[in-house]
């Protein structure tokens, strides 16, 4: 190779990277994200990847927000939804995070997806003062931790007070009970026990065994074998998808049918029909619901303004997926939050209203359930149904729990 | 001798390059340096696979795996011991140096695509060890460093980056670097002119791993989080896309190689939904075109160009014998 061609090929080098360079750096000049017709939103979610059967989640809020925008936007402006697949990979969602931000002037981050990215964002967002409003995951973080991140809120219960549920319903309804608990051995499975400790008050000494299982490991049946040999007759199971249909495919097998409560996370009619036909008998089971119950109320406003919207703004949309009506329910509450602010929207005034919901209606919920917090009450959704498998499907009973703090 | 005439210009074209990137915060936004600073990680990273796979002939597509042990050894510190994150530097290039000289071992004994299954377990293996031990490691929720501006981040990145670069440099021109390619030409070879293929083999990985790990804790830094997924086996796959379309046993193509894996896919990503879907198709399919079209990288590319233009040489047949100096 001739010598010369060496600085030769640096300097052409250099060209190539520098191409590369502005080429992706080639932005647009800043779009604020309020104009007098528009006002942008965004978020990050696994529309590819290993959990990118949550990816219908942003599809379903687009369907809404163009729903809206149809019918005249908010206070006269469309909402323009920008949403970028992060993979569920915090090394991905921070820059799309920045890009959001700093590219592409959004209002307000919306909606992003899992408790990881949301974690590797919120001390950007909350420095720089976006809002970082009704994220997808049930920690209990965004509520308890709002002193050092106020720009931050959930949306959906949170996990310690779903099981504060089950713990104050086994205390009130099944006194001879000898509780048998299976958690994830991490901050997930500790943030389920905490709350059952909770809501269980006196009747904690009632539970005979806890165990535990690696985030890694799939196979749960030597733990589910022990809580049967330990005696109990209630099964507190909480744990990720994969390892409630093993463990109730185990019980099953092994015989024991302990009165079980099964977490709203891996309770999905998905994956409990995947239970089902691997032979687990689930009757009987209880887990609980804060959405609207459209499968067993056809034909009501909510349930035909859901499905019309589905079949309308996001054909292909299956409805019987409840990440769906999860999506359409969330959106209603940005759409809610947007109008609230009023006519010249601020950052700090969209907090505001997100910190002083009042018992608002949220038709995409259960009825009775509200949307509800103050400025140092930050649970949005702090209340639930309990449900209990019936006929190969969840079916609501009882009265409405509110979570215990 | 004298300084021959090809280093000179060698060192002159780095000093463009380097002003270059040293200009580029004048005109940049925030938001782009921090792009920049990611393309920095990468720049360290496949400038590491390239020592241990471009010049030594080692395969390994454990690459993500050993800034693993960066990132975590950064992230550790800091979040749980409050050190300063730029102090945890060089206990990371410690770490992943160790970690690189024990996985080196099995090299002694296995060639080609066996040793790439080897690195391409520990790939898989380090991110489920990370979630196992949660205590330590913060498990799938992670641990958040401190937030840094984006040109912050960048001069860091770089300035790295730089050190790592003109590392490697004497590194490979001069007695370590000539029985690397030696050990890579033919072992056999090798060995008969007196190079002791087990330290040589070990160090290769050494080194590499912990220039590795340091790329992996400046991503931490730039990233401000690390949680298992962020060393998943895709950043694996990404550098060792980068350094083969960079040019495999050239410091030249690393830059090209690290602005393609980081900058193309933003390139390709926009905000609606149902395209987004498609990006990783059609980095896939850039990456095959790209292969197909220039199976030996940027750096043979611009060569032959170069080539076409003055001379008739033949251009070389092999990816590992190509630009070895």
């Amino acid at each position: 190779m001739n010598r010369r061609m060496k600085g030769a090929l640096a300097v052409l080098a250099l060209a190539a990277a520098a191409v590369l360079v502005s080429a992706a750096f080639a932005g647009s000049t800043a779009t604020p994200g309020v104009t007098k017709t528009t006002i942008t939103i965004g978020g990050t979610f696994p529309l590819t990847g290993p959990v990118a059967l949550y990816g219908v989640i942003p599809k379903a809020e687009n369907a809404y927000f163009q729903y809206v925008n149809a019918h005249g936007g908010v206070n006269g402006r469309k909402i323009v939804f920008k949403v970028y697949d992060d993979q569920y990979n915090p090394a991905n969602t921070v820059p799309l995070t920045k890009k959001l931000v700093e590219q592409d002037k959004v209002f307000a981050v919306y909606g992003s997806l899992g408790t990881a990215p949301t974690l590797a964002t919120r001390d950007y967002l909350n420095n720089k003062g976006v809002p970082q409003v009704l994220v997808a995951t049930g920690d209990s973080y965004w509520g308890a931790q709002w002193k050092k991140y106020p720009w931050t809120i959930g949306f959906q219960p949170d996990y310690p007070g779903e099981s504060s549920i089950y713990g104050q319903f086994i205390a009130a309804k099944v006194p001879q009970a000898k509780i048998g608990v299976l958690i994830q051995d991490d901050a997930y499975g500790q943030n389920y026990y905490d709350g059952l400790i909770k809501g269980l008050g006196d009747a904690k000494s009632k539970i005979v065994d806890v165990e535990k299982y690696d985030a890694t490991q799939t196979d749960v049946s030597q733990q589910v074998v022990k809580l049967k040999a330990a005696g109990a007759n209630v099964f507190a199971l909480f744990a990720l998808p994969t390892q409630t249909i093993d463990a109730l495919v185990v019980a099953t097998k092994i015989g024991w049918k302990p009165v079980t409560f099964i977490n709203n996370v891996s309770a999905s009619p998905l994956f409990l029909g995947l239970a089902v036909k691997s032979g687990a008998n689930l009757d009987g089971d209880i887990t609980t619901d804060y959405l609207y119950d459209y499968i067993n109320n056809p034909g009501t406003a909510p349930a035909t303004l859901y499905k019309s919207i589905l079949s309308t703004y996001d054909k292909g949309a299956d409805p019987n997926d409840t990440s769906n009506l999860y999506g359409v329910a969330s959106a209603w509450t940005m759409v809610q939050a947007l109008k609230q602010a009023g006519s010249s929207p601020t950052r700090s005034g969209l907090m505001k209203e997100f910190t002083t919901f009042n018992h608002v209606v949220n038709p995409f919920l259960y009825p009775g359930i509200k949307l509800n917090t103050t400025p140092i009450e930050r649970y949005p959704i702090d209340q639930q149904v309990l449900e209990h498998y019936q006929n190969g499907r969840m079916v609501p009973f009882g009265h409405i729990f509110s979570n215990a703090r | 001798m004298t300084i021959s005439r090809s280093t000179a210009i060698g060192v002159g074209a780095t000093l463009v390059v380097a002003a270059v990137i040293a200009l580029l915060p004048l005109v940049l936004s925030d938001y782009d340096l921090s792009t920049g600073a990611t393309v920095g990680v990468f720049f360290i990273a496949i400038l590491s696979l390239n020592i241990v796979t471009g010049y030594t002939g080692q395969i390994s597509i454990g690459q993500g795996a050993f800034m693993a042990f960066g990132g975590y050894t950064t992230a550790i510190l800091t979040h749980n011991h409050g050190w300063n994150d730029l102090a945890t530097l060089p206990v990371a290039a410690l770490v992943g140096f160790a970690a690189g000289f024990v996985v080196g071992l099995p090299a002694l004994r296995l060639h080609g695509v066996y040793l790439a299954l080897t690195t391409f377990a520990v790939a898989l293996a380090v991110p489920q060890i990370a979630k196992n031990y949660s205590n330590f490691t913060g498990g799938t929720e992670g641990l958040a460093l401190p937030t840094h501006s984006g040109l912050w981040l960048y001069g860091m990145a770089w300035s790295i980056a730089g050190v790592m670069f003109v590392f490697s440099w004497l590194l490979l021109r001069g007695r370590t670097g000539r029985a690397f390619r030696a050990v890579r030409d033919s072992e056999i070879a090798a060995s008969s002119s007196g190079i002791a293929l087990p330290i040589y083999k070990t160090l290769s990985f050494g080194i590499s791993a912990a220039m590795a790990a340091v790329a992996g804790s400046v991503y931490v830094l730039v990233i401000n989080f690390v949680n298992p997924d962020v060393f998943g086996l895709s950043l694996s796959l990404y550098i060792l896309i980068g350094v083969v379309v960079g040019g495999l046993g050239s410091l030249w193509g690393v830059i090209v190689g690290a602005a393609f894996v980081e900058l193309l896919p933003i390139a390709l990503t926009d905000s609606h939904i149902s395209s987004s879907e498609s990006v990783p198709v059609i980095f896939g399919v850039v990456v095959i075109v790209v292969m197909a079209v220039v199976p030996l990288g940027a750096a043979d590319l611009l060569r032959r160009l170069l080539q076409f233009g003055s001379s008739n040489r033949e251009s070389a047949k092999s990816p590992l014998g190509t630009e070895a100096r």
